[in-house]
């Protein structure tokens, strides 16, 4: 293979797996949420609510690793308010959703305006002598930062906690019933709280890594619906935190195809290409939906609210 | 009955009580005198003709949205789609008017309702069909979908639909008077709002009286009952679903229309979610949306105003709208778990 090809084909397999990454931690979160028996459309305010926290205090230290760090916790501290009104006052979990994402849409658009225009550190590339002009390792490390091998390695983590740990059982038990894992001493109150607040945390996150390692920029209302379609996301890895990595890199490259497609000269408007992520969005839910046994693998208590 | 009143009465004192408190907390935070902030967004809501007639026209786009977010939801269904079928209005409407320019009114206006209501059926019945036929959750594709029509009539003022006399100002040309919804002189009272209330009525007896009635309360209830009866639960999604869009795609024409007098980016200011907000605090009731919707239209108009003249951020009226919404998912939950001899 000649080295331009090579070249092209690093630099496109590292621009699919940064555009992926924030998705696929916030992907993550809600599929814990979902497997415990909780939706939560709030994710998308969650993750908006990261990338504001996280890009402010990435700004204002310098570090982007605390700036990472602070949006994980405003996603996870912002995800109380749903365990609040679902879990305390027994809410339907979509409407409450739907009401943390306005309160986090409108509190980021006012205190984010101060933030409209600032710099932020990046986080590092993994570029180094070692791969430095080497075919398709130099551009692929070059362009990579820390938060992708982080998602990857949460990916797996998430996959083998799930299925082997006491605890990973346990949450996929509430998910089925809540009602006979309370019979075998099982606090599903306890569990559904703590998933909700990890789907917080990592969406959060996931933001975060949207504003301060991806973007590089903050914008009102800039993740755009990506926790929405992550929620959508979450059905199509049919609720498997190892699919999870396939299904946000193939909306990564999605996302890619367009922008590398607008660079390219296309005359197609650009905003009609920015319909295409939630369009194939659209097609691998159709694609799933139609592919899959009806609901095989969805946790038996999200199925009251589902139907 | 009686049980059922004094509950509802009590939830509804609980829920604006609460709301209050929250509001007074808000403009604290934002270093505002709280009861002072308070008075001016009620005189800015119904203080006078002119403040009423502002509300008024928040009103009409906010009760269209809930009555189109209601007629699924009477249904079980939650849709949040109207943001995106209201859009899909919007293009499908102008469509009409961009086409044959000269009609005249009498012929204009019911062409250019109608294709905004088929517009908005259309982007109804899509997201009705995948939720039926492949039981797609109609909550997330109504989400997406909102996001693509935006981005449609953005694409059509940029691109072919641009006014190439408005130089750079991305909008189509301005609607011949022939297109243009009729209004109360010197207000921004329009049709739409009288179709609204003609709409809610209409709404109230197919809801509560006749066959369908009857047929859509027994799907609600129970699916599988219905289905028993011989009742397909899939054609009243699909029907319902394209009923609320057309709904919605009329308050996308009548803003376009009545309101901004030409097709522009942005058309809506979240009112199919405002409008969501009202269809779920009024339990998809159409006689309860129409004063919700008022109030809620004049808090959104009071927003603007305070804006103006108080300094309050742009962002205030979404933050009180969700912290409404969030009070009225609290309130019922946590009257309940009071009651002596409750148990979770």
């Amino acid at each position: 293979m000649s080295a331009d090809l090579l070249t092209l084909l690093g630099a496109w397999s590292i621009a699919t797996l940064r555009s992926a990454t924030p998705l696929i931690f916030t992907t993550l979160g809600e599929t814990f949420t979902q497997r415990t028996g909780i939706i939560n459309l709030g994710v998308e305010g969650e993750m908006l609510v990261g990338a504001c926290v996280g890009f402010a205090v990435g700004v204002a230290t310098g570090n982007p690793w605390l700036g990472l760090l602070a949006g994980a916790l405003a996603g996870a501290a912002l995800s109380c308010l749903h365990t609040a009104l679902v879990l305390g006052a027994n809410a339907n979990q979509i409407g409450s959703g739907l009401a943390v994402w306005m309160i986090a849409l409108g509190t980021t658009s006012y205190f984010g305006r101060v933030l409209v225009g600032n710099q932020v550190t990046p986080l590092p590339d993994l570029g180094s002598p070692l791969t430095d002009g080497l075919p398709f390792l130099s551009v692929f490390f070059g362009q990579m930062t820390m938060s992708v091998p982080l998602a990857v390695a949460a990916v797996v983590f998430a996959a083998w906690w799930l299925a082997n740990t006491r605890s990973g059982i346990q949450w996929q038990a509430v998910g089925d019933s809540a009602r006979i894992s309370s019979e075998n001493g099982i606090r599903p109150g306890i569990v559904r709280f703590k998933a909700i607040l990890l789907g917080g945390l990592l969406s959060g996150f996931g933001g975060a890594i949207l504003s301060v390692d991806y973007t590089q920029t903050w914008a009102q209302d800039m993740t755009k619906g990506r926790g929405l379609i992550s929620v959508g996301l979450v059905i199509v890895a049919r609720w498997k935190p190892a699919l999870v990595l396939p299904i946000c890199i193939m909306f990564g490259l999605a996302e890619v195809a367009v922008l590398r497609a607008q660079t390219a000269g296309w005359t197609i408007s650009p905003h009609l290409m920015a319909t295409a992520p939630y369009l194939v969005v659209l097609l691998i839910l159709i694609v799933s939906h139609a592919m899959a046994r009806r609901d095989a693998d969805m946790p038996a208590d999200l199925r009251s609210v589902f139907a | 009955m009686m049980q059922v009143n004094r509950d509802s009465i009590l939830v509804v004192s609980a829920t604006i009580l609460a709301f209050f408190l929250l509001m007074v907390g808000f403009f604290m935070l934002l270093g505002k005198p709280p009861f002072e902030m308070i008075g001016m967004l009620l005189t800015y809501a119904l203080g006078d003709g002119y403040s009423i007639s502002q509300t008024l026209a928040k009103t009409t786009p906010i009760l269209l949205c809930a009555l189109a977010a209601a007629v699924p939801g009477r249904l079980g269904l939650i849709s949040v789609g109207a943001e995106g079928q209201l859009y899909a209005g919007a293009i499908t409407g102008t469509a009409v008017v961009l086409a044959a320019p000269g009609l005249p009114a009498a012929l204009m206006l019911p062409a250019m309702l109608t294709s905004a209501a088929l517009g908005g059926a259309f982007y109804g019945y899509v997201p009705g069909i995948l939720r039926a036929r492949l039981h797609i959750n109609e909550t997330i594709t109504t989400l997406l979908l909102n996001y693509v029509t935006v981005l449609w009539v953005n694409a059509l003022v940029f691109g072919p639909w641009k006014d190439p006399a408005s130089q750079g100002w991305p909008a189509t040309i301005s609607f011949p008077q022939a297109a243009i919804l009729p209004a109360l002189p010197a207000s921004r009272i329009h049709l739409g709002l009288l179709i609204g209330i003609a709409l809610a009525i209409a709404l109230h007896f197919f809801f509560t009286r006749g066959a369908s009635a009857q047929k859509i309360r027994i799907l609600a209830g129970n699916r599988k009952v219905g289905e028993m009866f011989g009742l397909n639960f899939g054609t009243w999604v699909i029907m319902l679903m394209a009923m609320g869009g057309a709904i919605a795609g009329i308050a996308g024409i009548a803003e376009v229309s009545a309101i901004q007098g030409r097709l522009q980016p942005t058309i809506s200011i979240g009112y199919g979610l405002t409008g969501f907000l009202v269809s779920w605090l009024s339990r998809h009731q159409p006689l309860i949306i129409l004063p919700v919707a008022f109030l809620v239209g004049g808090l959104v108009a009071a927003s603007d105003a305070l804006q103006l003249f108080a300094k309050v951020p742009a962002a205030s009226a979404i933050i009180l709208q969700g912290l409404l919404f969030a009070v009225a998912l609290a309130v019922p939950g946590f009257i309940k778990s009071m009651r002596p001899g409750y148990e979770r």
